[in-house]
């Protein structure tokens, strides 16, 4: 082919490609003149070509434009392509963002000009900034909602969370957004919570339910809503309602334990001693009757007393469970003095005390609960240990990963049927053994003691091996 | 004839018993402390002497009063129409009254304390249907 046929048909294709090019496209020199200009720039500031060649670029600008059109044109002469975007208002029309490329054109290694496309963005910067205000709008309405609200999509990774979320789940968004929410809560991995979203998810239906969260030992009240992005979920703490609730339902079995206490352990002496007052009318005096009843009379009013100050101590108890201040108390002192206080039945029956505590253990409370608890403790074990081998009680303490002090007390004595004693144990005026003397009250006091303390309780009993007591205090 | 009580406290006992003596109830009354030592002793003389009458406590510690009787259910073909028994409890809840009827051995619900006048009621009650 011939070589200069092939540069004209190379020079219209150029052309072509200038001229017809939708973006504005000029060539400009070192000085910014402007040297050609496409179809597409004439049109955009409505002018013929003869009144836009040869003048610089600038006279069509703004002033407040120029010094940017300069300093880019510089750096394109220095040989390299320069890209910017910014709104441009050209004599007489409306302003426009453009997005502008300005190309230097190599000649012999000698920079003869540069080519300055420019493309009209205004529409998709509108969108855009469309797109930026709806999210901002949107993570407004977020963040104003008192609820704690989060997203995750379909592989249970955070998109989206509130800070409400950060301020209950004590998280940062920066952390956890793109994690699984089972890697950021891995005890939770097939909890109560997962069970209902995958139960939203695979229905597509809404969920609606209260859980615990063991981290922060907190209640939520969860609403969590399938959708196509994957589960939105908003929640909110609950505990404080939780923790009425359940105090309240303590309350109300306290109630029917009391409303027990009366019907039988107040009714019984009493209807005893009206049993008996109705007999005397008709013994004679000084008789073995007379004495008989006279006797029955006397047990049977030191029981009602009896009954009495127990009511008064458990009263006392309750009242004074937020008023009296807790201390630290050395854990060996108060095992001490209930081992003082016991000391004559123990030797009685030969029993010994193993003990395991060391000697700086501190527990925070009440001294004289935990004095109670002991002296409780050690007298049950006393009273109801096994004939066939000598009394040996175990105590230990040691502190647990959650450093609760766990205070351990053992005995060899005759047990109880755990099975059958169920949740009766720590009862009121419950009863397991008959052939010995109890009124059921040191079990019942031993818990409301630990309990008053922010402490809880647990029993491990073998008739004919013995009982454990577990006990965990702050 | 044979008449049981089975309570766990020796002043009910006492004053049941000093009642029924003095009412001419019976000579022949056995008192338990414990429910299991009564059971014990119903088990031993059945089927030919059954009691025909046990004054039963509620509230007992090991073995209360109901679980007495649904240890009794077994016996109580053998027991039906020779013996009757009487809950005796100082409990006033309408609950246990409830309770006890469901029980077909159980032929009264009496609160504590018992008197001479129920004694006899409960005497003609037992000849009338021993008739």
């Amino acid at each position: 082919m011939n070589t200069s046929l092939q540069l004209v048909q190379d020079e219209q294709r150029f052309r072509s490609l200038f001229e017809n090019n939708p973006d504005l496209v000029l060539f400009q020199n070192a000085t910014g003149t402007i040297l050609d200009a496409n179809q597409a720039f004439l049109a955009h500031i409505n002018k013929p070509k003869e009144q836009v060649l040869h003048r610089p670029l600038s006279d069509f600008l703004p002033p407040d434009k120029r010094p940017l059109f300069q300093q880019k044109l510089l750096e394109a002469f220095r040989g390299k392509k320069v890209r910017f975007e910014t709104d441009v208002k050209f004599d007489g029309l409306e302003p426009r963002r453009f997005d502008i490329t300005k190309v230097p054109l190599m000649d012999d290694g000698q920079i003869t000009g540069i080519h300055a496309v420019f493309r009209d963005i205004t529409a998709v910067a509108a969108a855009q900034l469309m797109v930026q205000k709806q999210a901002q709008k949107l993570h407004t309405v977020f963040e104003s909602i008192t609820d704690a609200f989060f997203l995750v999509d379909h592989n249970w990774h955070f998109t989206y969370l509130n800070s409400e979320v950060e301020r209950l789940l004590n998280v940062q968004r920066d952390d956890i957004l793109g994690l699984s929410v089972w890697d950021v809560f891995p005890e939770e991995a097939n909890g109560v919570f997962y069970q209902h979203y995958t139960q939203a998810i695979s229905t597509g239906q809404a969920v609606h339910f209260e859980g615990f969260f063991e981290r922060l030992q907190m209640w939520f009240d969860v609403k969590a809503f399938p959708s196509e992005e994957g589960l939105s979920v908003y929640f909110s703490d609950v505990t404080d309602r939780v923790k009425a609730h359940e105090e309240l339902y303590r309350q109300n079995n306290d109630l029917q334990q009391f409303t027990y206490i009366v019907s039988h352990n107040l009714r019984g002496p009493l209807a005893n001693i009206m049993g008996l007052v109705d007999l005397l009318s008709s013994a004679q005096p000084a008789s073995y009757d007379f004495e008989q009843i006279r006797q029955h009379l006397q047990l049977n009013t030191h029981q009602l007393d009896a009954v009495l100050q127990d009511m008064n101590t458990i009263l006392t108890i309750r009242d004074n469970r937020n008023v009296v201040a807790p201390e630290q108390v050395l854990l060996l002192d108060v095992i001490e003095q209930a081992r003082r206080t016991l000391e004559v039945p123990l030797a009685q029956c030969g029993g010994s005390i193993r003990l395991a505590v060391p000697p700086n253990v501190r527990v925070h409370g009440n001294r004289a609960y935990l004095y109670s608890i002991f002296f409780n403790l050690l007298s049950n074990s006393i009273k109801y240990r096994a004939d066939a081998r000598p009394l040996q009680v175990e105590i230990e303490s040691t502190v647990s990963p959650e450093h609760d002090i766990v205070i351990t007390f053992a005995d060899n004595g005759s047990g109880f049927d755990l099975q059958k004693a169920g949740s009766d144990v720590f009862k009121l005026y419950k009863r397991f053994h008959s052939q010995h003397v109890g009124r059921g009250m040191g079990l019942y006091l031993v818990k409301t003691h630990v309990e008053a303390m922010g402490g809880h309780i647990a029993v491990s009993s073998h008739e004919g091996v013995g009982t454990r007591f577990t006990i965990h205090l702050r | 004839m044979d008449i049981l009580l089975i309570d766990d406290n020796s002043t009910s006992v006492f004053l049941t018993e000093m009642l029924l003596k003095r009412e001419g109830f019976s000579d022949n009354i056995r008192s338990f402390l414990a429910a299991q030592d009564a059971l014990h002793y119903i088990e031993q003389h059945l089927p030919d002497r059954a009691p025909a009458v046990i004054f039963l406590d509620l509230n007992m510690p090991v073995m209360d009063g109901w679980e007495f009787l649904d240890a009794l259910k077994p016996h109580e073909q053998e027991l039906a129409q020779r013996c009757h028994i009487y809950v005796l409890t100082s409990s006033l809840a309408a609950s246990d009254a409830q309770r006890a009827k469901e029980y077909t051995l159980v032929s009264g619900l009496i609160h504590k304390p018992v008197d001479s006048q129920m004694i006899k009621l409960i005497r003609t009650e037992i000849s009338e249907q021993s008739k």
